[in-house]
């Protein structure tokens, strides 16, 4: 074992050092410690034994991942490597900041999402990092819940445990996590790459929205004791979907699996149909057809845009719902605003999200004078230019006000794109 | 909301560690001290591999052996509300006693295995400085007709020389999972070790690392993952003893 000792320093690639001054953490792979480098904490992350069948590979591919830095801010990414010493190596990295819980103890409810909108900020932020890894010519290899710190108010993720991240194609040594992986992984078909990335990415998506996991129903549930070959089966041979269209014999368990229950029938088709296709034959079985990062975005985007405040309770719900989650109160949407293919409902109280971040970049109110009036407010640092029904332009700038009138064309500019939209 | 406030805790399978600790007269002194020491310090090491786990809810449960057997608690409990008295050293060897014991409590109809979300294989850990001194074959035999061990990962920890590693090899079904220690900070490691190790099992990542090595079990793969931790622990010997020389091709 290569405990390293506080005080102890360590050698990095780039000619720093770094100092142990505190054990934060210890796993099966190695330690983490909190460590000085050039005067700043970082982490450092040391292997107990040289973590794969060939180290000097996953030693030079660390290095490498480590220059050619992290894909997306998301991802806590080895920063520098160390030199071989003290019978191992590691590398350090950010450490993860305040307020981020790992995606575990939202499921066992020791943490709780504060919000539909932070629930559906962490499933976009998870794809679009994944996106941007994916971009970059890598696969991950060992997506599973593990990996995410998420931030229970605003939605934000942190990635962590990076070091499997290697070239698309190459072999990490890393087969990944059971309940995790894809089937053609668990039967042994194939080896981890990015496609069978999709598939743990759709089941961390599913497990952040509905609260339980997609594929144990009451089928998974009988086996009173999970064998290796049951779990080949239960995750691999014999796979299938808790809300399968026709087969209903692993459907989810009353009192077992209540989050999925409650949230499956409420929460908009356009879910329930994206992973029904995702996790039902013949796109299971059919890595090359599986939804792209892209087009989970897409989805996702549509859907966080339906959230709405409603007007009785000042719940969140779903505009295509037509009534409140909570309250049960009917709403009715009158208007949206139609931004590329995008319908953003403008109704009292709502705010709009533009881009994908979480910056509301406008916020709809009603006027003091006629409560069944709605404006617009404008949030965002650049002027809006509007164009009225008869051809005027006029120009609401930062904080100022424009009518939710059918008709209205917008012009907005947010961190460098245009967008155009109408008021329907 | 109500629909964020009614979230459920998804349903865990369980996964009970089961120490199987002896307690004879040859264990007294600083073995036992070891012993009561290092279960003590480990638990809340469990604890938290517990509280951050999707995968299992890990529930502790410990049998102490001597003139006849005894459970620590009167169910497994998870290891913040698991209390282990201290132990003190008296008596024989009644591994036999213990095997019969643990046969009849892994059963999920009148046993220890009852989970409303079912279990994982158990682990069972055994940690020894003898040879029994009762039936110990009659033990064996009713449990190795036991469903629950026969899927169990099984680890022995043979403490010192007079440890009887065929014995503890049966219990394995395997002398690779068969540790020997010969000093007691070796065995507090050891014990640290294998219980972690073990408690990890359910929410590690496999490897897939190729070649006549690679693990084909659950148990071949906790082995090799305590075998790596360990390796260059002097005073901790894991297995056989295997002579390091090579012999010519003359012979």
């Amino acid at each position: 074992m290569s405990e390293l000792q506080i005080g102890a320093t360590v050698h990095l690639t780039n000619g720093a050092t770094a100092t142990v001054k505190k054990l934060l953490g210890e796993g099966g792979q190695g330690y983490v410690y909190l460590a000085s480098v050039n005067g700043k904490d970082m982490a450092l992350k040391w292997y107990k034994n040289p973590p794969s069948s060939s180290p000097e590979k996953f030693y030079k591919n660390l290095r490498q991942n480590a220059e050619s830095g992290a894909p997306a801010p998301m991802f806590i990414w080895p920063e520098y490597v160390t030199q071989h010493e003290q019978g191992s190596f590691g590398y350090v990295m950010k450490l993860r900041p305040e307020g981020y819980y790992e995606f575990g103890q939202f499921l066992i409810n020791k943490q709780r999402f504060a919000s539909l909108h932070a629930i559906f900020t962490s499933a976009i932020e998870i794809c679009e990092a994944f996106k941007a890894l994916h971009a970059k010519g890598l696969s991950y290899q060992d997506l599973n819940d593990g990996n995410f710190f998420i931030d229970p108010k605003t939605g934000h993720v942190m990635i962590c445990d990076n070091d499997n991240a290697f070239p698309n194609g190459e072999k990490s040594g890393i087969l990944g996590k059971a309940r995790y992986m894809a089937p053609e992984v668990v039967t042994g078909q194939r080896m981890p790459d990015a496609y069978t990335d999709k598939f743990s990415l759709a089941v961390i998506l599913f497990y952040i929205i509905y609260m339980n996991h997609p594929f144990e129903g009451m089928k998974v549930l009988a086996h009173p004791c999970m064998t290796e070959e049951l779990d080949r089966k239960c995750y691999g041979s014999e796979i299938l979907f808790i809300a399968h269209p026709t087969d209903k014999s692993n459907a989810p368990i009353k009192g077992l699996h209540n989050n999925v229950i409650k949230r499956w029938p409420l929460f908009p088709k356009l879910l329930r149909d994206s992973f029904t296709r995702e996790f039902t034959a013949p796109i299971l079985n059919s890595p090359n057809k599986r939804l792209t990062e892209m087009q989970w975005l897409d989805i996702l985007t549509s859907v966080r845009d339906e959230l709405i405040r409603c007007p009785f309770c000042g719940e969140e719900t779903f505009a295509s719902l037509q009534k409140c989650l909570d309250c049960g109160k009917s709403i009715v949407v009158s208007n949206v605003l139609e931004i590329e293919k995008r319908r953003l409902p403008l109704t009292d109280g709502n705010t709009l999200f533009i881009d994908r971040d979480d910056t509301p970049d406008m916020r709809i109110v009603h006027t003091a004078q006629d409560p069944s009036k709605l404006v617009i407010q404008n949030l965002m640092q650049n002027d809006i230019e509007v164009q009225t029904t008869t051809g005027q332009v006029r120009i609401v700038k930062p904080n100022e006000y424009l009518p939710v009138k059918v008709g209205l064309q917008l012009k907005l500019k947010i961190r460098g794109y245009q967008y155009i939209a109408k008021i329907q | 909301m109500g629909l964020l406030d009614d979230v459920q805790a998804v349903p865990r399978r369980t996964m009970t560690l089961f120490l199987l600790a002896d307690v004879s007269g040859s264990m007294r002194g600083s073995k036992i001290g070891a012993v009561n020491d290092a279960i003590r310090n480990v638990l809340p090491i469990v604890n938290d591999i517990n509280d951050s786990n999707a995968d299992a809810e890990i529930k502790v449960a410990a049998l102490t052996f001597s003139n006849g057997c005894d459970w620590v608690t009167p169910e497994p409990k998870i290891a913040a509300d698991f209390e282990w008295t201290d132990q003190t050293a008296n008596g024989g060897t009644d591994l036999g006693a213990a095997c019969s014991e643990l046969a009849s409590k892994l059963s999920q109809s009148h046993g220890f295995m009852k989970s409303g979300s079912g279990s994982f294989a158990p682990v069972l850990i055994l940690l020894s400085d003898g040879g029994p001194t009762d039936d110990f074959e009659r033990g064996l035999s009713q449990l190795k007709q036991n469903n629950w061990y026969k899927a169990a990962i099984k680890i022995a920890i043979a403490i010192g020389d007079d440890a009887d590693l065929e014995v503890l090899a049966k219990f394995t079904g395997n002398i690779e999972m068969v540790i020997q220690v010969h000093d007691v900070e070796s065995l507090k490691k050891v014990i640290k070790c294998v219980v972690v190790t073990s408690s990890q099992v359910g929410s590690k990542s496999s490897s897939s690392s190729a070649g006549a090595d690679a693990p084909e079990t659950k148990q071949e793969e906790v082995g090799q993952a305590i075998a790596q931790q360990l390796q260059g622990e002097s005073n901790v010997q894991i297995g056989q003893e295997a002579a390091n020389v090579t012999m010519d091709d003359n012979w």
